[in-house]
């Protein structure tokens, strides 16, 4: 050997793959970025709508003219229009008052734009129809005549009580003319339908009593129309004059007015409270306006309904045919296969078992309730088309395999020493089941139902054959007899973002609303998973521990 | 033990099980099978009814004869030139040689399509009635007038007839149905609409035709003259005054006979009122066109030149008269087209279709029918009902006596025959989906219209003689384009970060990193198909260059620096840990993508340079002749993908984490790095594993609803350009089903849409499940 080689330090030998070791790394890098990335545009985008933002003026240069126009800016960005070298910015502007404007969106262009500032006292009306106005506040026409000027230190509170008045009567009448009266003509309706089969019978007794209850109805409602009608003209009584940015002078009527705010003087807490009360109202109110207004409660109380009467069918079939699986059947290559194709099932696409639903629930079993219990209807019908009933079945088809997979691993899990201990003790094969196999399998058939909860509140396409809709007028469950409507049409979060997205007839004032409703619906189905993440570990702990 | 008995020591009896206690087990037992076996019975259900509802598509007619109604003495069999049928089949009109029409009743039967009707026993219902007596109408052509020619329209229910004495006669039949107490009474009258002399005066019609479009009527016929036969048409107007129309007079003529070589045997002339298809004894097709001023000969050839028959049986339009039905002498059946051949500019007839089964000889009758493409031939007693657009033969069969006249009702559920016999025979045609079969679904047809037979989806149209097309491989070739590019972009990304979570992750990030992944899983689809169309989509349109960029400047990036860094000193790389290189790329690919996002347009200017300046999709569209949209299969791909990542991720990475711990540290300990390791050992044994989580991925990527009916135009194109759209299986589904009448073909077709995915997706995860569990009894032996 020489000398100089042995004097060379050694050099450790490059290890191999590191290169491709990396190139993985980017690979879940790459997948974490993505589902961070996308939750993060949903929230950002979803809570965007609600955060007040300031309303800014924009003057701009009309030949020798200045105009100027009041909005919030949605977006300022580069012209998708390519001019030669030069890039063009331009500034998208939610200008409300949709009636006198015609469109409540628009873009200007960045270089017209002379000066902006924030004008001190603008108002923001929120509105039943036509979407917010934007304007300043000149004055408040009393119905006596009398006229507060918005200089007057009383008009700022005058304002915000009559809002809170009209409001309250607005309430009012919706309960009086949906409700109370919304009862009287059902049940007009119904007796309307009773006459018709006491005719066919010839029952003349029958006859005399409904057609006196009816007039009883007849008259009750005279009363209550009435009643409703006064009601809405007094909501005519005071006026607001706004002026707009654009010179123009608005009279709005004080009974159409949801809310007032005065958008530039809002603090930080201020704003933030806003967004909060923002977020609630989105909740809780209806949508209006081909639902590019207003909220989103018939869409959130129809997927909760839907999933809890998914939940009901899907739980006992679930656990049943998985108790058996395990249980009673005897394990062999039939069980077997059935285990597999029960596992596939899972796999089978969404729109598949919509179709199904569709074609047997809908037509055969509906249409059979229909012939056999509704036939004095006629050809309109009940259960003959989609519903909240067939469309919870229907998915709790599509999810029953989710449920019995995961009660045959929970059952499968408990040891066997705990069943063969109890039937050593002399209990019966029901009793080891019902006490010592069920409780310890909870958890992991809980897992599973809201696993199958999570996949049903989020699914879509099956629905759109099933009965779900862009506006149904009442709720599934409410207070008139008999309190759940099954066969009633509902809405859904999940499709509630299809239709504002795709079929919306104002696609920019629809866009936030989308945005929005996808962050309650991600909301629900990620609270739903975590839940089962969450719940399985615990079970995986317990079993863990729980050596026999 | 000793059996002695100590007192108070219970009885045996109390160790036995109570009755209650054994009653309720076995009420359980016996509850739980039978709901067990239900509702795993329920779940292959679906299958069972899915195919329930397909089969019908594939079933042919069934033809049944009902009625044969004698024909009044007056009319003898001989004497009968056509029949001509109203909606119900119930009042037939039958022409005679001698100028009168007869309107014959036959019994009502219930329709068969209307499921609202009484479901009683139809023929209970009518039998017991007597029919009404036929009534007699005179044809007003004169006295004692003989028929020559006789040709029916039955879409708009029109007799066309030419006279001994040179005269041309239009009538129509006009039907009126009024409901009383739940019967049906039908009753016809007969419109005098044009009685006129083309010709010259007192010489026999050999053949007639009239065209009428609203617009422009035409009529041509053929006359005897002598030995010679001459061909002359004309234009008719209608004089419009305050009361209505007015007479029809002939306007313009033309004299086609010199442009006819042989002798002219028929005529026909379309509804359109612009063409007019003269049949020559030889066999000759002579196709006319109004142009301008003239009729010019826009077609001449020989439909049947190849056979030893040319001579030409019978001709005549189908439904829509876009399609001439034409049988020969041997009884061989043609359709011909009308459509622009390539190189022509005006539409001319072609061959498009040849029915495989032969009649015994050249059709003797021939009626279409008015609801769909169907046309029923005869040949002495043989009856064959086709389908034009399929070339199917729906129904044959020989009946009871030589037909010399035929119909279809309008609802095409019933057909009407007269026989030699003098008879009417009625038969119920039970035909619901006469457009569909094998070969409509699944092979390539020629559409009337279309210059060569394709696979083509479009499955309602515009006027009533529009050919649904119910092509399933467009659906499939767009499901399957979903599917590829979709996991073309999530395959790389699902597997590279499966092997990096399961073989070089540090074990203690596991616990984070897999719920992350489950809840991007549960991504409902509906919310990533409104973020492909109204994010990404508007995102990508103009940005596909810095796309590209970004694509390959991320691995690269990856690569390199992973090739630097263990070449590093080892001070510097314990700075990293072995298994938080993904943290530390996270920074580094976000700042990469970043930049290779903004170098695009560059990239753009450089690269796709069209008319001095970056353009990406015009670049496209010019240099591969395909086209661009913005919501395009990148878009679908890229979000699918997303919806298919964690799936595959989560499967693999199991198979990944399964394999036993000795493999891999055998590996380790004989001085294999980890790299080697993971490729070599464990991979080869995971195999199988990924296999099926690629399957799974696939399965859940074919069936995918929400993002491609969002993401997509959903138009059914084939091909498989990137930047088209496409419309899958599923989509056309949640697309058509809701406008799809129950039962009707549409509906059924769209069930079998549903039962394809259903077949597809459960085979493809059948395979991936039995591996698995294969894989998993390899793990058990090792």
């Amino acid at each position: 050997m020489n000398a100089s080689h042995q004097n060379r330090p050694l050099k450790p030998a490059r290890v191999t793959g590191e290169a491709q070791v990396w190139l993985t790394a980017m690979g879940l890098s790459i997948g974490l970025i993505m589902v961070v990335g996308l939750l993060a545009i949903i929230l950002i985008n979803g809570i965007e709508v609600f955060w007040p933002k300031r309303i800014v003026e924009l003057t701009m240069k009309d030949g020798d003219k200045t105009i100027s126009i009041a909005g919030e800016i949605v977006i300022e960005r580069d012209k998708p229009i390519k001019t030669d070298e030069t890039v063009e910015r331009e500034i998208q502007l939610f200008t409300g008052n949709k009636d006198v404007y015609g469109q409540g969106f628009r873009f200007i262009d960045e270089k017209d734009v002379v000066s902006r500032s924030q004008p001190a006292g603008v108002l923001k009306v929120e509105r039943m129809e036509y979407g917010n106005a934007i304007g300043m506040p000149v004055s408040l026409k009393l119905k006596g005549g009398e006229v507060i000027p918005a200089t007057d230190p009383r008009f700022n509170h005058r304002l915000q009580e009559l809002i809170d008045e009209v409001t309250d009567r607005r309430n009012e009448i919706l309960y009086l003319e949906q409700s109370v009266i919304g009862a009287n003509a059902r049940r007009m309706t119904d007796l309307g339908y009773q006459r018709k089969s006491a005719e066919s019978s010839n029952d003349q007794a029958a006859i005399a009593e409904i057609d006196a209850e009816v007039a009883t109805l007849q008259a009750d409602f005279e009363i209550l129309r009435t009643k409703a009608l006064e009601l809405r003209a007094r909501q005519k009584d005071h006026q607001l004059v706004l002026k707009l940015f654009t010179g123009e002078e608005r009279t709005l009527i004080m009974g159409d007015l949801v809310k007032v705010t005065w958008s530039n003087e809002l603090s930080l807490i201020g704003r933030v409270g806003l967004t909060f009360s923002h977020l609630w109202s989105f909740m809780v109110e209806k949508p209006r306006e081909a639902n590019t207004e207003g909220g989103i409660w018939p869409a959130i109380f129809g997927t909760f309904v839907m999933t809890i009467l998914m939940s009901i069918a899907v739980t006992p079939f679930g656990v049943v045919a998985a108790i058996y699986l395990r249980e009673y059947a005897k394990q062999g290559p039939i069980v077997r296969i059935v285990r597999i194709a029960v596992n596939n099932l899972a796999g089978v696409p969404s729109i598949v078992f919509g179709v199904f639903g569709l074609g047997f629930f809908v037509y055969i079993m509906g249409g059979t309730i229909d012939s056999l219990f509704f036939s004095d209807k006629g050809a309109t019908p009940t259960f003959g088309t989609g519903g909240i009933l067939w469309a919870s079945l229907t998915l709790a088809l599509m999810t029953v395999p989710v449920v019995i997979v995961a009660t045959e691993e929970s059952v499968a899990a408990v040891p066997r020493g705990a069943k063969e201990g109890s039937l050593a003790l002399g209990a019966s094969k029901w009793q080891t089941i019902q006490r010592v196999v069920l409780p310890a399998a909870i958890p992991g058939i809980l897992t599973g139902l809201i696993l199958a909860m999570a996949r049903g509140a989020g699914e879509v396409a099956p629905l759109m054959l099933v009965g779900v809709v862009k506006l149904a007028p009442s709720l599934p469950i409410d207070g008139i007899y008999p309190f759940f409507h099954l066969d009633q049409k509902f809405m859904h979060l999940g499709f509630h973002i299809y239709d504002l997205g795709f079929q919306s007839p104002d696609s920019e004032a629809a866009k936030p609303m989308v945005f929005a409703t996808t962050f309650f619906l991600i909301l629900l189905v990620m609270a739903l998973n975590l839940g089962a993440i969450v719940l399985r570990d615990r079970i995986r702990r317990r079993f863990a521990t729980s050596a026999f | 033990m000793s059996t002695s008995q100590v007192p108070g020591t219970p009885t045996p009896q109390r160790y036995a099980t109570s009755r209650a206690t054994l009653l309720v087990d076995k009420g359980m037992t016996w509850l739980i099978k039978a709901g067990g076996l239900a509702v795993i019975v329920a779940v292959f259900g679906i299958f069972v009814f899915i195919l329930w509802q397909v089969i019908p598509l594939f079933s042919s007619a069934t033809v049944k004869e009902t009625d044969a109604v004698t024909l009044p003495a007056e009319i003898k069999a001989a004497d009968v030139v056509g029949i001509l049928s109203d909606e119900w089949g119930e009042l037939p009109l039958v022409v005679e040689r001698d100028g009168t029409a007869t309107f014959i009743p036959l019994p009502a039967r219930y329709d068969s399509h209307d499921s609202s009707a009484n479901s009683a026993d139809p023929k209970t219902a009518s039998g017991s009635t007597t029919l009404p007596t036929p009534s007699i109408i005179d044809l007003k052509l004169g006295d004692k007038p003989v028929i020559t020619s006789c040709e029916i329209n039955h879409r708009r229910q029109r007799v066309i007839i030419g006279t001994a004495d040179g005269r041309l006669a239009v009538r129509s039949v006009k039907y009126q149905s009024a409901f009383a107490d739940g019967a049906r009474s039908i009753t016809g009258s007969i419109d005098n609409d044009l009685t006129l002399t083309l010709g010259e005066v007192g010489k026999p019609i050999v053949n007639a035709g009239y065209g009428d479009s609203d617009t422009r009527k035409i009529a041509a016929i053929i006359q005897q003259d002598g030995e010679r036969r001459t061909v002359l048409a004309s234009t008719l107007v209608q004089a419009r005054t305050l009361f209505g129309a007015g007479e029809i007079k002939p306007d313009r003529s033309f004299n086609l006979t010199e442009q006819i070589t042989g002798v002219a045997e028929q005529l026909l002339v379309d509804e359109r009122a612009e063409g007019i298809v003269v049949v020559t004894k030889a066999g000759d097709l002579l196709y006319f066109f109004l142009e301008g001023d003239a009729f010019t000969l826009r077609q001449s050839f020989r439909p049947f030149a190849d056979q030893p028959e040319t001579h030409i049986a019978s001709i005549d339009f189908l439904l829509g008269e876009v399609s001439l039905v034409a049988t020969n002498d041997a009884g061989i059946n043609r359709i011909f087209s009308l459509y622009v051949k390539p190189g022509d500019i005006a539409r001319t007839y072609g061959i498009t279709k040849e029915f495989d089964q032969q009649l015994p000889g050249g059709a003797q009758t021939y009626a279409p029918s008015v609801r769909n493409k169907a046309f029923l031939l005869t040949h002495g007693t043989t009856a064959s009902l086709r389908y034009g657009t399929s070339a199917a033969i729906r129904w044959e069969g020989e009946v009871a006596s030589p037909v010399i006249a035929s119909a279809i009702s309008g609802k095409y559920h019933r057909l009407l025959m007269v026989g030699e016999d003098a008879k009417i025979h009625a038969y119920d045609l039970n035909d619901p989906h006469p457009e569909s079969g094998m070969a409509a679904m699944f092979g390539k047809i020629w559409y009337e219209g279309a210059d060569q037979p394709k696979h083509d989806w479009q499955s309602t149209g515009g006027t009533d003689d529009f050919e649904p097309k119910l092509s399933m491989i467009p659906l499939l070739i767009g499901s399957l384009k979903g599917t590829v590019y979709a996991l073309l972009f999530a395959l790389p990304i699902a597997i590279l970060g499966a092997i990096y979570t399961a073989e070089f992750m540090h074990p203690k990030f596991k616990k984070v990193v897999k719920p992350v992944v489950e809840i991007m899983a549960s991504l409902p689809s509906v919310v990533l198909g409104f973020l492909a169309a109204i994010w990404l989509a508007p995102l990508l349109v103009d940005r596909v260059p810095s796309l590209m960029l970004v694509v390959i400047a991320l691995p690269t990036m990856a690569i390199a620096f992973g090739w630097v860094w263990a070449g590093m000193p080892m001070s510097v790389r314990s700075r990293i840990k072995p298994g938080y290189e993904f943290i530390a790329f996270v920074p580094m690919l976000m700042l990469t993508a970043w930049i290779a996002w903004s170098l695009g347009p560059v990239f753009e200017a450089m690269v796709f340079r069209v008319n001095g300046a970056g353009d990406f999709p015009n670049w496209w569209r010019t240099v591969t002749g395909l086209s661009y949209e913005q919501r395009n299969s990148l878009v679908v791909g890229i979000m699918m993908g997303f919806a298919v990542i964690p799936i595959i991720f989560t499967i693999a990475e199991d198979a990944l984490s399964n394999v036993p711990p000795a493999l891999r540290s055998g590996s380790l300990a004989l001085g294999a790095s980890r790299w080697d390791t993971a490729m070599r050992v464990v991979l080869p044994t995971a195999s199988a594993g990924i296999f099926s989580a690629v399957m799974i991925g696939f399965g859940r990527a074919i069936g995918e609803t929400m993002i491609v009916v969002m993401a997509t135009g959903n138009t059914p194109i084939m091909g498989m350009n990137i930047f088209d759209g496409m419309r899958t299986l599923s989509a056309n589904i949640a697309v058509e089903i809701p406008e799809a009448p129950h039962h009707s073909t549409l509906y059924r077709t769209l069930f079998l849409g549903a039962l394809l995915l259903f077949m597809l997706t459960f085979v493809v995860n059948t395979v991936a499940e039995v591996m698995r569990q294969h894989l998993r009894e390899k793990y058990k032996t090792i």
